[in-house]
């Protein structure tokens, strides 16, 4: 595992500038637990001033800290993302080796389910859900809506790694042997997927907090709980720019671009590492 | 030939099924919402004027006779079948009695438009850069190409959309940020309206060009880059094949299936992106039709753009669907 | 199939699209094309109407319900008319009285002695915009129309009063009602709108006149349409030669000769145009953006002359208790809740503190400070409350002076003058009293433990504050609620985007949002104090009529309703009824009114001028609620603009 990563920092320089933003906005994010401010109350600091010495992000036209506020944004976005990508990792893992593995009618099941969820277009199910729920939509509820909205395309992945290895030799042995089907999937089959599971992971971290962000910059989420997305929706509610008080939009645009930047580099590398092909060649072999 | 449209009607089939389940769930969604369109409606026509509580009970009664929301849910259930087989979604509650599909209709050739040039482009230039990126890994250009795409792929659309708001719409006015074209221009095939729409259409086709490019060339890079290494094109190469064919028709030619693959699979992802781009821009497509029927809570629109969502969507996978065996022989041997 | 042909064919499908597109919409063309250039500045008037996407443009049939057409868009300011419009605030001088504009009508109403027949007499040589003169029979035809016809406007509102009407003549109509009602003038009384009347020789001749789109409308205003965007987001309207056959061009001559209504910009967008000289009349902005622009640029003007700029709505803010919940049973338990407010930190963080406060159940606004907050001034000073252990007078009158020092130093121009700032800031609320409140929740029943307020039954006292998800109200509730809680009590912001449905059904703790709505220039309260009758009280969960959304009932409360309504609209003896239903107001703290509904509304002097404000108040600026036909009579072009 540390080979791996020594690895990785030794030859791919986009893994170790992924590493190094994601870090970043990690110990932003975990800044606000020593917090000295409570995020959620307005009118505690004098509105619309510049980033100082005081208040080095400068305040926003609610008379919040704006460095503490997004240090709490950032880090309920990262829960979130994980909530969710972890969420779907396993509905995708489950889907996934069964339709794989099993085959026949499970399969065809499950494929057509999956089918029905990849022709869907997300952001209008997202808005009607949004729609139906109104103010019962919390930040847990929606990321659980993610997530069973997000594992179609990995469970394909997964389902046709599952198929390759059905016909492997050791599984022919474990299935002789006696043993059950669940324990043939969870302990001699997960271990293959895991690197496609990791890959797919940090991709999933993106979909949904990109989406996150757009649900919240429209008003469709709950707008109280500070995250990426109701930061900016605050600012253009207060028109923020054209008011002048453009630190409020442009230092959380930046944030949001490094965390994005950083977990997609994160990703592409780690992508990149899987396939030995292209492992090998960017190790220069 | 036979097997081939044995294949067709199988996945035609699929299409319908999909079809179904997709609008049959959209509409238990939307019925569910606690949202009384009767309500909404006369909470707007009450705020204005000075009716008095009697006057309030009787336009509501009246109200709720005309828009049948008090029929029982299965009822509502079989009168939505039978008038979308006609065509005909029920009239939108925000714009009574106008028809659903109208409104539908009046947004639909916007999104459709963008989202098709939008794509077809960034399809076809991503993956012709992406190819030639893969064939010259050390070609200076490319690299720097693979370093901005791999810089801006990963924004979420609404963001890059709000930067370019922020850029041209305040620091470098050059270009409209509002609507689908001027306010003074008439639509009609002048050459004025064209440029008009052109001009307007500038801004959200680049951001939907800006964040789908990188994705596209990215993967036909790293496709190509490994089919390069395969025999086959290592043979071309020795036997003086010229390099224009060696890329043209043997390694974008292989490379291509698996991005049509990604193309059906990302349409969805697509869709989205084209209507929070909309929003931004208050560009007139379903985006901006979408939210003011949730924000009216007028349920029968937002069935009514879901269920043209789904379809076109659905619609479009099952053609790249069908055109992947055109493409790849193995398969049409199969 | 080959890549080549495939791109082919992508690339045509592409082009076609394209096309697609154009041709919905050359098929949609209507009128000529307007070219800017073809409207001179010194005699267009370019409004911003707050509506947003028009989803049915090319609509002009006002009288069918939800029909999702524009109607602040020109069709009502300019083209309908009634017998009476109510003005919010004064009105002009010499054409209206007591804020009444006789419209269509030529005098005011005439009721019998029970007040259960009406008549109305109208003014003669009133013409249609198509050459036909207006009449008594249109009348009779709207009422009679409308109770036939579900899905008409008025439908219900006819059905349940009127049981027959009838042209006594060409100029006069007369109505007689199913029930005694002293106020059913009040539906022919526009404020925003009203029962506007139907062309007879136009919807005579049409079959179905809920799918009939009236395009373009015959006007009974002094102008008709001219052209207007199939995308709904502009409509232009042009002088009627005959103008001075209209009721409006019978009070003044409307100077502009093309009205230009645009819709669908969003805030910042407002600004820009406004600042390059394509918006004259902008309806509201935020806050910030105001403060923004009027310093950056002295053309523009708000309703004040400084600091605060915006103009009160007679809309009062206030936090509604949901009274049917065993929470709040208790009124000493309100006041408590009351007297924990700041005033100054719910101006601040809501509207930076250009707030117009108000401590009883009136709006700060139009005519009602001269009739209720300046008369009853001295009873609210020596106000005393109870607390149980001792007696307070809580009310503070220096409210308005301590803010106006508190942004002075932002905005130099706020007034220093103390009639300017009653005007501006209001009279006064009550002093943040804590220890009061304490002792208030004592005596309730209630005790503390730790930080947290106990109910008498031990249970904490807790309960969520709807807000809407954005604006001034929003701010204002989480600052209401951050107070309580930071006091002990378990109050959460609570933001929905369905307060108005949930607020209708009884479905919250504590609403912020308003419960009182006036006429504005007419002192009488029964806009909205007759629905506070307890005859319309319904149970929880079931649909209450507009206003009464705390459901108050109290048998003084119907008394003092019946008394009103047994009087005369005019009469000299309904502002004492308003005083009585302020006092009772008072005593039980129903709901905590606190600030009047401000509308932050700019108009630019670049190229018209003479528009209403604080010194001359002859109407509100909003551009679409309020009678802004009238400000058309009084500004003039600037000259060499």
């Amino acid at each position: 595992m540390i080979s791996v990563f020594r690895d990785l920092i030794r030859y791919n320089i986009e893994f170790t500038i992924g590493l190094v933003l994601v870090g970043l906005v990690v110990a932003f994010a975990a800044l606000s637990f020593i917090s000295p401010v409570d995020p959620s109350l307005i009118y505690l600091a004098v509105p619309d001033q510049p980033p100082s010495a005081q208040h080095w992000f400068g305040t926003n036209s609610r008379g919040q800290d704006l460095f503490w506020q997004l240090s709490a944004a950032f880090r309920n976005s990262l829960i979130f993302g994980l909530t969710v990508a972890v969420l779907s990792r396993i509905i995708s893992i489950t889907v996934g080796l069964a339709a794989g593995y099993l085959g026949g009618w499970v399969d065809r099941v499950l494929m057509f389910i999956n089918d029905i969820f990849v022709s869907v277009p997300i952001f209008p199910i997202l808005v009607l859900f949004y729609f139906v729920l109104r103010s019962d939509l919390d930040t847990f509820t929606l990321a659980l809506i993610m997530a069973c909205l997000g594992w179609p395309f990995d469970a394909r992945l997964i389902r046709s790694v599952a198929r390759g290895l059905k016909h492997r030799e050791f599984t022919r042995h474990a299935v002789f042997a006696g043993m059950s089907t669940r324990k043939v999937l969870l302990e001699e089959h997960l271990p293959y997927v895991m690197p496609i599971v990791f890959a797919t992971f940090m991709n999933n971290m993106l979909w949904s907090m990109a989406l996150e962000v757009t649900l919240a910059v429209l008003g469709f989420t709950n707008l109280n709980h500070p995250t990426m997305g109701t930061v900016l929706y605050w600012s253009n509610q207060h028109s923020a720019i054209v008011v002048g008080v453009w630190w409020w939009v442009v230092i959380p645009v930046v944030l949001i671009v490094i965390t994005f930047l950083g977990l997609f580099l994160l990703a592409m590398s780690m992508n990149e590492y899987i396939d030995p092909r292209s492992r090998l060649r960017r190790m220069g072999v | 030939m036979r097997a081939y449209l044995l294949f067709a009607g199988k996945r035609f089939l699929q299409l319908l099924a999909v079809i179904f389940c997709g609008i049959s769930a959209t509409f238990l969604v939307t019925h569910l919402s606690p949202i009384d369109p009767v309500e909404q409606v006369l909470g707007r026509l009450s705020a204005r004027s000075n009716l008095s509580p009697d006057a309030i009970a009787a336009t509501r009664a009246a109200l709720t006779e005309l828009y049948g929301t008090n029929q029982p849910i299965l009822q509502q259930y079989f009168n939505f079948w039978a008038r979308l087989l006609r065509g005909d979604l029920g009239p939108s509650l925000l714009a009574f009695p106008t028809p659903s599909m109208d409104l539908v209709a009046r947004a639909l050739p916007w999104t459709l438009g963008l989202l098709a040039t939008s794509t077809l482009f960034t399809f076809i230039v991503g993956n012709l850069m992406g190819a030639l990126a893969g064939y010259r890994p050390d070609n200076p250009f490319f690299r720097a190409f693979g370093l901005l795409s791999i810089a801006i792929q990963p924004i979420p659309y609404y963001v890059v959309a709000f930067i370019l708001l922020i850029i041209f719409g305040y620091y470098l006015p050059i270009l409209p940020t509002n609507g689908g074209f001027g306010m003074d221009v008439r639509p009609g095939w002048t050459p004025q309206f064209i440029v008009s729409l052109l001009q307007h259409a500038i801004l959200p086709a680049a951001s939907l060009v800006l964040v789908g490019f990188g994705g596209w060339f990215l993967g036909m890079r790293a496709l190509v880059s490994n089919i390069i290494n395969d025999d086959y094109v290592t043979y071309a190469e020795l036997a003086g094949v010229d390099r224009r064919t060696v890329v043209g028709s043997y390694v974008i030619r292989n490379a291509m299936l698996p991005q049509l693959t990604a193309l059906a699979m990302t349409l969805g992802g697509v869709f989205s992106g084209t209507i929070i781009t909309e929003e931004v821009f208050n560009y007139p497509g379903m985006g901006s039709l979408l939210i003011d029927a949730v924000n009216y809570g007028d349920y029968s629109l937002v069935l009514a753009v879901a269920t043209v969502s789904i379809t076109a969507v659905a619609g479009a996978i099952f053609i790249v669907d069908l055109l992947y065996p055109l493409l790849d022989p193995r398969i049409r041997a199969e | 199939m080959h890549r080549r042909s495939f791109l082919l064919a992508g690339t045509a499908a592409g082009v076609l699209t394209l096309a697609a597109k154009g041709l919905a919409f050359a098929q949609e063309a209507e009128g000529s094309a307007p070219d800017l250039a073809e409207f001179p500045r010194k005699e267009t008037l370019i409004i911003h109407n707050p509506e947003g996407v028009i989803r049915n443009p090319g609509w002009f049939n006002n009288w069918v319900v939800g029909a999702g057409n524009a109607l602040s868009n020109g069709l009502h300011q300019l083209t309908t008319d009634t017998f009476w419009l109510i003005d919010p605030d004064a009105g002009l001088e010499g054409a209206s009285e007591n804020a009444i504009y006789n419209s269509l009508a030529d005098g005011l109403w005439e009721y019998n002695e029970d007040f259960t027949e009406m008549t109305v007499k109208l003014k003669p040589g009133i013409y249609w915009s198509d050459g036909v003169e207006f009449t008594a029979d249109d009348v009779v035809f709207t009422v009679e129309k409308h109770k036939a016809t579900p899905g008409l406007s008025q439908n219900g509102a006819y059905n349940a009063q009127v049981e027959t009407v009838e042209a006594v003549d060409p100029y006069t109509v007369h109505f007689t009602l199913k029930g005694p009602n002293s106020r059913f003038h009040t539906l022919f009384s526009v404020r925003w709108t009203g029962a506007w009347i139907m062309p007879k020789h136009v919807f005579e001749n049409v079959e179905d006149i809920l799918s009939f789109p009236n395009d373009p409308p015959v006007s009974l205003g002094p102008y008709t349409l001219h052209s207007y965007d199939p995308n709904g987001t502009w409509y232009i309207w042009q002088r009627r030669d005959d103008w001075e056959r209209t009721a409006l061009g019978m009070i003044g001559e409307p100077k502009p000769r093309f009205i230009i209504y645009r819709n669908n910009i969003s805030p910042d967008n407002r600004l820009i145009e406004m600042r390059n000289g394509n918006l004259d009349m902008v309806h509201d902005l935020s806050p910030e953006a105001t403060f923004s622009i009027i310093q950056q640029d002295p053309q523009i003007q708000g309703w004040f002359p400084g600091f605060p700029y915006a103009h009160p709505d007679p809309t009062l803010v206030m936090a509604i208790f949901n009274l049917q919940k065993p929470l709040f049973e208790d009124k000493r338990v309100r006041w408590a809740l009351a007297l924990m407010l700041d005033a100054r930190a719910m101006s601040m963080a809501s509207y930076r503190g250009a707030a117009t406060l108000s401590a009883i159940s009136v709006p700060p606004t139009g005519t009602h400070p001269r009739d209720f907050h300046g008369p009853l001034q001295d009873f609210l000073i020596n106000y005393e409350l109870d607390t149980g252990s001792r007696t307070i007078k809580p009310y503070d009158p220096d409210v308005g002076l301590q803010i106006a020092e508190m942004v002075r130093g932002q905005f130099p121009d706020a007034p220093t003058d103390e009639t300017a700032v009653r005007n501006a800031f209001g009279y006064g609320w009550w002093k943040q009293d804590l220890q009061a409140a304490e002792e208030l929740l004592t005596s309730a029943g209630f005790s503390k433990q730790g930080n947290q307020w106990m109910m008498p039954d031990g249970q904490p006292f807790r309960f969520s504050v709807m807000v809407p998800t954005d604006g001034v109200v929003n701010r204002l509730g989480a600052i209401i609620a951050q107070t309580w809680a930071q006091n002990g009590i378990g109050a959460q912001v609570e933001a929905a985007s369905d307060t108005w449905d949930r607020q209708r059904v009884g479905n919250y703790d504590v609403n912020i949002s308003w419960a009182v709505e006036t006429w504005g220039g007419h002192p009488d309260l029964s806009f909205f104090l007759d629905s506070y009758h307890s005859e319309y009280i319904k149970p929880l969960g079931e649909s209450q009529p507009d206003r009464n959304w705390m459901r108050w009932e109290d048998p003084r409360l119907d008394e003092l309703i019946e008394k009103i309504r047994a009087s005369d609209f005019n009469d000299p003896v309904g502002i004492e009824y308003g005083h009585e239903f302020v006092k009772l107001h008072l005593e039980e703290m129903p709901n905590i009114p606190i600030m009047a509904y401000n509308v932050f509304s700019v108009q630019s002097n670049r190229y018209w001028t003479g528009w209403p404000n604080i010194d001359r108040p002859y109407a509100n600026p909003v551009t679409n609620w309020s009678n802004g036909r009238y400000i058309f009579t009084q500004i003039t072009p600037v000259e060499g603009a």
